[in-house]
C-alpha cells in the first residue's frame, strides 16, 4: 500500500497515510486534534504510485572518485516498515552510498527510488519521504536550537509545536533556546535526531546516530529508533556498534572495500557461513572419558579443554544432547554458558581480508 | 520552485548573519567613516562638507570596503556549509540546489543591503542635519549604486564558493580576486593604456584623449563601473588609481553601467548554480 504525506489544513502537522490512489481516508491529526477525510492523491507526474512493499531500492550503483572505486555494482532495497542495518568497515563505501540514495553524490551509474520514485531524476518529490541524519550532525552556530529546527520545519512543513515537542522529547528541554554552537556533541546528536524525525517521514536515514553519544544518550536514540518503526516508519541505519544493530535490526547488508559482500537477517547470514553456537561447561574434574564422550557426537565440530572447563562448538539441535553426553560420562557440570553467532563474528568473516 | 524555502532560506541567512555580530561591526564602522570622511575629508576647508563631496570622498574607499564585506559574507556560503556538513542536511531535504542558491543569494544580498543602507544612511542623516541645501535624492542614487555594485561582489563570492572544494582555500581565492580587481587589475589597463599614449604631452589645458578600448577593458572590472556610474549619475569622483582622472566616455551611460552590473551579477549567479548542480557534497 502506498504512503503519502498530508499536511494538517489548521497546523500545517505533516501526516503520513496510507492508502490507494482514490481511497478516502478519515483523518484525525495527532497534534492539533482536527478530523478530516482525505482523498489520496496520485503522484506528480500523475502516475499511480506503485503499491510495492520496497521504501529504498538500489540497483547496480556504481560511483568512483579520481579512479578510486567507492561503491561497485550496489544493489540491494530496504522492505516498508522494517530496520536495516548498513555495515561496514571505515572506507568500505557506507556514508557513499547514503549519499547516492539522497543525491548528495552523483551516482556514475545505477538507479535508485524512494517509496518507488526515482531519486536522481525527480529528487524533490522523492525526498519528501525522507528523514536524514549524517553521520556529521551540524547545525547553524548562531542560531537556537529552536531557531535552527524552525528552519528545518518551514521547509518539511512540520509546526513549530513539533520543533518543542521534540526538543523536549530528546532531553534538550532546557537548552532549545540556547544557541547551538554552545551544545556538547551529544547535545548535537539529539539535535540531530530531532531534525531527522521532524515532520514524522516515513523514511528514515541514519548514518552512525550514536557517534559521540554518552550510554544514556545511546539508550535514548535506540529507543527513539525502536518507536518510530512502532509507528510504520522504514529505517536505513548505518552504525559500527554491532551490538546495537544486532539489537534493533531486521536484516543487515554488509559492505566492504565498495562492494555488498551479504545482506540478510543475522541468523540468516550465520547459516550462510556456517556458524555454530559455542557451549562452555565447566564441570568438577576434567576426565578423557568426558572429553571423549563429547567428541564422538555427531554435530560437534571442536572441542577444546582448559583445566575443567570445556569449549564445545555445536549445531544448535546438539545442545542438550552434548549436556547428557557429559553427565553420562560422570562429569559432574558446574556452569554452563551458551554463546550464539553473533553479527560481530558474521561481520568479521564477510569483511576479513 | 518553492518560494516557501527560498523565503525560509534566505531568513535563516538574515537571522544566522545578524546574530554573528561583524556585520553590526561593519555597518557601525561604515557610519563612522563616512562621518569622518565628511568631516576632515576635503583639504582646505573644514567641517561638515555637503552630502555630494562626501559621496566623491566616499566612493573608492567604499568601493573597497563594500567588495571586502561582499566576499566575506559570501565565499565561503556554499563550501562552508559543505565542508561543516549543514549542507548535507539542508539538501535531504525537499530543497533544490537551485532553491538553496538563490535562498542564499537573496538572504545575503538583504545582509548586505542593510548593511550599507544602515552604515551610510545613519552617517548621511547627521551629515544632512549640519549642512544646507541637501539633496537627497543623489544620496540615495549612491546608496542605491552601492548596494547593487555589493551585490555584483556577492554574486562572485557566490560562484567561488562553489568552486574551491575547501573553505580555507575559498579564503585564498576570495583574497586574491580582491586583489585582482583592487589593483591587479587596473595597474594592467592603466598600463596598457600608457603603451599607447604619449604622457609626456599632455599639459592641464589638453584634454587628454583615450582610445574606446581602454573604456570597454573597464568594463570588466566592478569597481570601475562602480566609479564610472558614480560619476555619471550623481558627479566627479576623484580615484586614487587614477582612473578616475580619466573623463568617461560619451558612450558610457547610467543604463549601460548598470545593465553591465546586471550582466555581472547573472553570469556569476548563474555559474554558481551551474557548477552546484555538479558538485558532489
Amino acid at each position: 500500500m502506498p504512503t503519502q504525506l498530508v499536511k494538517c489544513p489548521t497546523c500545517k502537522t505533516t501526516i503520513t497515510i496510507s492508502g490507494e490512489p482514490g481511497e478516502k481516508i478519515n483523518l484525525t491529526c495527532p497534534q492539533c486534534n482536527q478530523k478530516g477525510v482525505f482523498t489520496v492523491p496520485k503522484d506528480i507526474n500523475g502516475r499511480t504510485m506503485a503499491s510495492s512493499s520496497t521504501a529504498i531500492d538500489v540497483k547496480g550503483l556504481i560511483k568512483t572518485y579520481n579512479h578510486f572505486s567507492a561503491v561497485n555494482n550496489v544493489s540491494f532495497s530496504v522492505k516498508k516498515g522494517e530496520i536495516f542495518g548498513f555495515l561496514g568497515p571505515n572506507g568500505a563505501g557506507k556514508t557513499t552510498t547514503i549519499k547516492s540514495i539522497l543525491d548528495l553524490t552523483h551516482a556514475d551509474s545505477g538507479t535508485i527510488t524512494i517509496n518507488g520514485i526515482n531519486v536522481q531524476t525527480h529528487g524533490k518529490e522523492a525526498k519528501k519521504y525522507i528523514g536524514y541524519m549524517p553521520e556529521k550532525v551540524s547545525f547553524y552556530d548562531n542560531l537556537t536550537a529552536l531557531q535552527n529546527l524552525s528552519f528545518y520545519a518551514e521547509i518539511k512543513h512540520a509546526s513549530k509545536e513539533e520543533c518543542i515537542h521534540l526538543i523536549e522529547e530528546l532531553g534538550l528541554g532546557d537548552a532549545g533556546k540556547k544557541r547551538v554552537g554552545k551544545f556538547s556533541k551529544g547535545m548535537v546528536q539529539r539535535l540531530g535526531m530531532a531534525r531527522a524525525i521532524l515532520g514524522s517521514p516515513p523514511i528514515l536515514i541514519l548514518d552512525e546516530p550514536s557517534g559521540g553519544l554518552d550510554p544514556r544518550g545511546v539508550v535514548l536514540i535506540r529507543d527513539k529508533i525502536l518507536e518510530m518503526k512502532k509507528k510504520g516508519t522504514t529505517i536505513f541505519v548505518s552504525s559500527h556498534i554491532l551490538s546495537e544493530i544486532q539489537e534493533i535490526c531486521d536484516r543487515v547488508g554488509i559492505i566492504n572495500k565498495g562492494v555488498l559482500v551479504a545482506q540478510d537477517t543475522v541468523e540468516g547470514l550465520s547459516k550462510k557461513l556456517n556458524l555454530k553456537p559455542q557451549i562452555t561447561v565447566t564441570i568438577d574434574a576434567m576426565s578423557t572419558k568426558v572429553e571423549n564422550a563429547v567428541k564422538t557426537l555427531p554435530g560437534v565440530d571442536s572441542v577444546k579443554t582448559h583445566g575443567n572447563t570445556l569449549e564445545i562448538i555445536c549445531d544448535g539441535a546438539m545442545k542438550a544432547k552434548v549436556i547428557l553426553a557429559i553427565s553420562t560420562a560422570g562429569g559432574n557440570i558446574q556452569n554452563i554458558q551458551s554463546k550464539e553467532p553473533s553479527l560481530e563474528d558474521v561481520f568479521m568473516r564477510y569483511t576479513e581480508a | 520552485m518553492q518560494t516557501n524555502v527560498i523565503l525560509s532560506i534566505a531568513k535563516k541567512e538574515i537571522m544566522d548573519n545578524i546574530r554573528n555580530k561583524w556585520i553590526i561591526l561593519v555597518s557601525v564602522m561604515f557610519a563612522l567613516l563616512t562621518l569622518v570622511v565628511s568631516y576632515f575629508g576635503s583639504l582646505g576647508s573644514s567641517g561638515w562638507q555637503n552630502l555630494g563631496n562626501t559621496i566623491s570622498g566616499m566612493t573608492q574607499l567604499g568601493a573597497y570596503l563594500i567588495s571586502i564585506v561582499a566576499f566575506m559574507l559570501g565565499y565561503a556560503t556554499i563550501i562552508g556549509e559543505i565542508e561543516r556538513g549543514s549542507m548535507s542536511a539542508l539538501l535531504s531535504l525537499s530543497a533544490t540546489r537551485f532553491e538553496i542558491t538563490v535562498g542564499k543569494f537573496l538572504g545575503l544580498g538583504a545582509v548586505l543591503c542593510l548593511t550599507i543602507l544602515a552604515g551610510y544612511g545613519v552617517a548621511g542623516l547627521v551629515i544632512a542635519l549640519n549642512v544646507a541645501n541637501v539633496n537627497y535624492l543623489e544620496y540615495l542614487a549612491f546608496i542605491g549604486i552601492t548596494m547593487i555594485f555589493g551585490l555584483v561582489f556577492l554574486s562572485v563570492a557566490l560562484f567561488f564558493s562553489t568552486v574551491f572544494s575547501k573553505r580555507s582555500t575559498a579564503l585564498g581565492g576570495a583574497i586574491f580576486l580582491w586583489f585582482l580587481f583592487t589593483i591587479i587589475l587596473p595597474i594592467v589597463f592603466v598600463g596598457l593604456l600608457a603603451t599607447t599614449i604619449d604622457f609626456t604631452e599632455i599639459t592641464m589645458q589638453t584634454t587628454l584623449v583615450v582610445p574606446d578600448w581602454y573604456h570597454f577593458l573597464n568594463l570588466f572590472n566592478p569597481i570601475s563601473v562602480y566609479t564610472a556610474l558614480i560619476t555619471i549619475t550623481i558627479g566627479a569622483v576623484q580615484s586614487s588609481t587614477g582612473a578616475g582622472l580619466i573623463p568617461n566616455p560619451s558612450w558610457y551611460s547610467s543604463g549601460l553601467l548598470l545593465g553591465v552590473f546586471l550582466v555581472w551579477i547573472i553570469v556569476f549567479f548563474a555559474l554558481a548554480v551551474w557548477r552546484f548542480q555538479r558538485k558532489d557534497i
